[in-house]
């Protein structure tokens, strides 16, 4: 039984042995001229290669199905009894030796998932009743507590309770800079702890953590067909017997077996079936290292034909989220004394201004409130006033320590009777064109503090690659208003902006550009612009990563917030759209070539196999190019990261 | 129940139709999906009728090595 399945099973050993008794067969005939010995060597050859694949063709008729093995089967065995020695053992060994290095590559290119898999430690460190326990990551729950030790993975999905360190998120983002993580922030299972000690509560284990996901979508993606995989399918499901046909019809016109079985030799229609599975796999896998998912082969054939690009701005373009970019301190905020509450202000004026802002916003949810107490919390906690009232449009009065605080625009301070001068700072608020909110104590006023939402460092050169790589029409869609939305294009070098669109609209824009015979990709958050992403030829969701909906529901999703994968996508997608057509052509080619060459006299068994073969692998190793996990080289950029911050710009409108 | 398993020897789509109808002809086995371009096969099975072992031994016998996986 052992012996058997040695014998049976298509392997190495029993690739190099029929390999070695084919060479030895050669060496007898042609330098000891042992023309009967050499013959046996062959038979013996074709009997080693030919078993396993004899045995392979038995179990398929079994269960009712002619497979190849089959056609390869009676072509040797053919060969045989019209006393071919010499193209039966060439036929099977090559069939042999092509079925394993297919499978070894093909074993490469699907390894890139496997490799992700790899990733994520099987058991964690629970701390349950104070004690340390090592558990299986199946058997650890939401909401408890694991230690992740200094230079270990982290075996889970959760939030950071105590402790800081560098994480190497390149499992997750394709960003091999590590990043700084402490309290309140998120770690992913499969990434990597430099350095310090993290205690994390636990959001998401075993099957269900971000990692998990990516694996599940990335193969999802990969088994998706694509359409030309889908027609090549259908076309060799006919393929394969019309060949076994036709080599009949030859056989009862012609008498002749040996061009009979050569026709069965070529019957498999593999470069054929291969050549677009083949592709799809590598780019999308090498495309998940990099930080970029793509849903599938439709997606990426699609992806590549993409001329025109919609994008969103805020979140898109910009941050995102604003930040206090400047701060003018006035003449009132010397008429207002320190505060006493233990808290060094030092000698900051600007922070000052700030924190008596912050504590009139604290508690308010406005998105110009958030920046501004994320700048206050520099100094520490922020205090809570003791009464604060919201005045839609105008701003927030406030009270702390008996002092009223107003923070607001300009007209809010002019009805609340707090006199502006119009000089004093009017030079910089024209030269910042940021939304402008001025704060008063007591009647004085402090400071006009400035807020912008800042446009991605490398936004403009993600455009002005994107126009590189033959993309004709990029717009803006915005629901923001036009001078914000013209503002921040002309930064990014977008001229066509459409600004105050409800999401109803931006989808009629995306409908009216495809209706034009643009292929549209839009690109957004993954959540507000949803039906757009969805009207789109492909939805593109930019910072993906514990976004559970952007994962599950763009058509690309990009991990990390850089415009840069976006541009790199693009171009990925361009890439494998060639590939697959490259390999098409090519495997196309070779059936055409083999069956003119076969029928016409041309070529004889070993050769057809040996020809079917080397298409198979060119198909194969083509299709590899494109598991590069580095950077597409054509897209390498000059630009420094964070050069921009001097030159920001506003992106929300005067809403107080 | 659904039983995972992997395979890193599939060479030619064409073994796909074959390994599909070789375990779906087994006692026990509701459907069988091969997956070539990933090497995953699912299989919807009894377990106590055809069991994980089972599954991995006539894949074999259709001359591919596989083997049991949780994702």
């Amino acid at each position: 039984m052992m012996l058997a399945r040695i014998v049976l099973r298509s392997s190495r050993g029993t690739v190099f042995i029929s390999g070695g008794l084919v060479a030895a067969a050669f060496a007898l005939r042609w330098i000891a001229s042992l023309s009967v010995v050499s013959n046996l060597f062959m038979v013996g050859a074709a009997v080693v290669a030919g078993l396993p694949i004899a045995a392979k063709a038995v179990s398929a008729i079994r269960t009712r199905h002619v497979s190849i093995d089959l056609l390869v089967t009676v072509a040797a065995v053919g060969a045989l009894l019209i006393a071919n020695y010499w193209e039966a053992a060439a036929v099977t060994f090559l069939f042999d030796l092509g079925g394993y290095l297919e499978a070894r590559t093909m074993a490469r290119t699907r390894g890139v998932i496997r490799g992700l898999l790899d990733l994520a430690p099987l058991r964690a460190v629970v701390v349950r009743n104070g004690i340390q326990e090592i558990v299986e990551v199946t058997e650890v729950s939401v909401g408890e507590t694991i230690l992740v030790k200094p230079g270990s993975k982290v075996a889970v999905d959760g939030v950071v309770i105590a402790g800081e360190s560098t994480i190497d998120e390149s499992a997750i983002t394709g960003e091999s800079y590590p990043r700084r993580k402490c309290q309140a922030d998120e770690v992913y299972a499969g990434t990597f702890n430099q350095s310090g000690l993290l205690t994390v509560r636990v959001t998401g284990a075993g099957l269900d953590t971000t990692l998990a996901r990516i694996i599940r979508r990335v193969e999802e993606a990969q088994e998706a067909k694509a359409p030309t995989q889908q027609f090549m399918e259908r076309f060799s499901r006919w393929y394969t017997p019309l060949i076994i046909s036709l080599s009949f019809l030859i056989l009862v016109a012609t008498r002749n077996v040996e061009l009979a079985l050569t026709v069965l030799v070529i019957g498999c229609p593999g470069a054929l079936v291969l050549s677009t599975p083949v592709s799809v796999i590598a780019a999308i896998g090498g495309a998940a290292r990099r930080g970029i998912l793509m849903k599938g082969g439709t997606h990426l054939e699609e992806g590549g034909r993409i001329n025109a690009v919609a994008f969103d701005k805020t979140g898109t373009l910009t941050e995102g989220k604003p930040e206090v970019i400047d701060v003018l301190v006035l003449s009132g905020l010397a008429r207002i004394p320190l505060m006493d509450d233990g808290v060094d202000v030092g000698d900051t004026p600007e922070l000052r201004a700030v924190r008596w802002a912050a504590i009139a916003e604290n508690g308010s949810e406005h998105p110009l409130a958030a920046a501004i107490l994320r700048k206050a919390a520099l100094l520490g906690t922020v205090p809570i006033p003791e009464q604060a009232e919201a005045i839609p449009g105008r701003g927030i009065r406030a009270t702390f320590s008996g002092k009223t605080i107003l923070v607001g625009s300009q007209r809010f301070m002019q009805e609340s009777n707090v006199s502006v001068s119009h000089t004093e700072g009017a030079e910089m608020s024209s030269r910042t064109s940021g939304t402008q909110v001025m704060v008063a104590v007591e009647g004085a006023l402090l400071a006009r503090i400035f807020v912008a939402d800042p446009v991605r460092p490398n936004a403009a050169e993600a455009v002005r690659q994107l126009r590189q790589t033959g993309v004709r029409e990029i717009v803006m869609l915005t629901g923001d208003n036009d001078g914000t939305a013209r503002a921040v294009a002309a930064q990014v070098g977008i001229t066509e902006v459409f600004s105050e669109l409800l999401p109803e609209e931006k989808l009629a824009k995306i409908e009216e550009m495809r209706r034009r015979g643009l292929v549209v990709a839009m690109v957004g958050d993954g959540i507000n612009d949803a039906p757009a992403l969805a009207a789109a030829n492909v939805g593109i969701a930019m910072g993906a990563a514990g976004t559970e909906v952007a994962i599950e529901t763009a058509d690309i999703a990009l991990m990390r917030n850089d415009l840069m994968l976006l541009v790199e996508s693009i171009a990925r997608s361009k890439m494998a759209f060639r590939n697959i057509r490259q390999n098409v052509i090519i495997a196309v080619i070779t059936v055409a070539g083999l069956l003119t060459g076969v029928l016409l006299g041309g070529i004889h068994m070993a050769g057809g196999m040996l020809i079917h073969e080397i298409s198979v692998m060119v198909v194969i190793l083509n299709g590899m190019r494109l598991m590069s996990g580095t950077r597409v080289p054509s897209l390498k950029s000059s630009l420094p990261h964070n050069s921009l911050s001097g030159d920001l710009i506003l992106s929300r409108p005067e809403v107080r | 129940m659904k039983t995972l398993l992997r395979s890193s020897e599939l060479s030619c789509p064409s073994c796909v139709a074959k390994i599909e109808k070789a375990l779906s002809a087994l006692d026990g086995v509701q459907t069988a999906v091969v997956h070539f371009n990933t090497g995953r096969i699912e299989v919807e099975h009894d377990p106590v009728r055809a069991s994980a072992d089972q599954l991995t031994e006539t894949v074999r016998r259709m001359g591919y090595e596989s083997s049991v996986a949780t994702l």
